[in-house]
């Protein structure tokens, strides 16, 4: 086992259905001990991506690897080293919630009985309970026990918080900060695919966006903001059409402009400046206007 | 001390950190020995990336305004920097240069600069010294 390998390496991931691309040339490279996000419309080929990476689809053609492994020909070691929470959670419903638990922990190599006790106190679950009496929060919080539990080398999120209460998407967030990250921080790799981007703003180092199985944006989350910025700028007097290269005007109200700036921001800054502005600002766009920025071309800044 | 996290800044979350310490240690607000919070309870309570609680301490730490004691966890170092006096004026004069360019972008001119720098410092002396009588 090579721990430098990427925790997850696709190269031109293609999977049809039928006709359709669901994924169409997908090369994706995620380092170990990151939290990557997989940002991406409805329908834009993420849960069908993270199928593959599972072995629960087969890619039409290229490549996907886990720790450098293909799932298909290695099921169980890369099974072992990850955990999935996915959007909709299904358990048997006959079970309580402690069968449950004892039922995947008894596929693991691993398994934190202390974590287990931990969480259960925390989310207030009631372990004689049937899986089938739980709420779809609760649901949540258990497959996020099964999957913390096991202290898998990857955890793959996908649309994890999606119709969640506001307190019981905080308490996810935490967790996996928390008791799933705080473990071996330098190995614990996270994989999120998520359309609700602001709430994983902070836990986020890099990210991919992609629209109609393709990537559109890969980027480390620092760098985005410091290259994906808007001016705010107010004149004296209207000032006539503005010809500023490499700036994109995003608003316009009287004396009034947004600009968006894609890396010169300093240089578009300068040339504002010159101008005499009664007010100048600059601010950063959030990984979410970034998001919706590049996916709407219109006035955006793709 | 209660940290405040901007998105919209573009300054790196680690970096907002690392200067939210540093202006809390010289303003009073955290004294040498205060001990800062856990990495885990830092980053569970902002809701950010542990890593980038642990990449904002280790900069404290080789800015020698915190200092680890293992086991133990972190605490505001004395202000006594361990850097020389020319590197500390250097470190200080990049910030100066920043914020002159600034005041020149928005038609603050030399003197007018001076003057509220000379008022940010008897201010920042005033809390300096209110923190210590509290």
């Amino acid at each position: 086992m090579n721990d430098l390998l990427p925790a997850i390496e696709t190269t031109d991931l293609v999977r049809k259905y039928g006709r359709t691309d669901a994924v169409d040339g997908l090369s994706l490279r995620v380092a170990p001990g990151r939290c990557y996000g997989f940002f991406g419309r409805n329908g834009a080929g993420k849960t069908t991506t993270i199928k593959c990476l599972l072995n629960l689809l087969r890619p039409t053609s290229g490549a996907a690897k886990i720790f450098g492994l293909d799932p298909a020909r290695h099921e169980v070691d890369v099974k072992s080293r990850i955990a999935y929470v996915p959007d909709q959670v299904a358990f048997y419903p006959w079970m309580t919630v402690r069968d449950t638990l004892a039922y995947v922990a008894s596929f693991r190599e691993r398994w934190n009985r202390g974590t287990e006790a931990t969480l259960l106190a925390q989310f207030q679950l009631d372990g004689a309970q049937k899986t089938s009496a739980l709420s779809k929060g609760q649901r949540t919080q258990l497959a996020l026990i099964t999957a913390v539990c096991a202290e898998p080398d990857l955890l793959v999120l996908d649309e994890p918080t999606s119709g969640l209460d506001p307190i019981v998407r905080r308490e996810f967030i935490q967790t996996v900060i928390g008791t799933y990250q705080e473990g071996a921080p330098d190995r614990r790799t996270v994989f999120v695919s998520t359309h609700l981007i602001s709430e994983f703003e902070g836990l986020i180092d890099e990210f991919t966006i992609i629209d109609r199985g393709r990537e559109v944006l890969t980027m480390a989350a620092d760098e985005a903001r410091e290259r994906y910025q808007k001016i705010q700028v107010r004149f004296a007097n209207d000032p006539g059409p503005l010809d500023l290269p490499g700036a994109r005007t995003l608003r316009r109200q009287g004396r009034t402009l947004e600009i968006a700036v894609n890396g010169n921001s300093t240089r578009v800054y300068d040339e504002l400046r010159a101008r005499a502005p009664e007010a100048l600002a600059i601010e950063a766009l959030t990984l979410e206007e970034i998001f919706v920025s590049t996916l709407q071309p219109q006035p955006g800044l793709a | 001390m209660l940290f405040q996290l901007n998105y919209k800044s573009a300054k790196a979350v680690y970096l907002q950190l690392v200067d939210q310490v540093k202006a809390a240690a010289a303003s009073g607000a955290v004294r040498e020995g205060d001990p800062l919070p856990g990495i885990r309870t830092l980053a569970e309570e902002l809701r950010v990336n542990r890593n980038t609680v642990a990449k904002a301490y280790a900069e404290l730490e080789s800015q020698g305004v915190i200092e680890t004691l293992a086991g133990k966890g972190c605490f505001v170092r004395s202000s006594g920097s361990p850097f020389r006096k020319d590197v500390r004026r250097r470190l200080v004069a990049e910030t100066i240069d920043d914020a002159v360019v600034h005041a020149h972008h928005l038609q603050i001119d030399k003197a007018e600069f001076l003057r509220l720098v000379e008022e940010r410092f008897n201010d920042f002396e005033r809390k300096r010294a209110r923190a210590a009588t509290a």
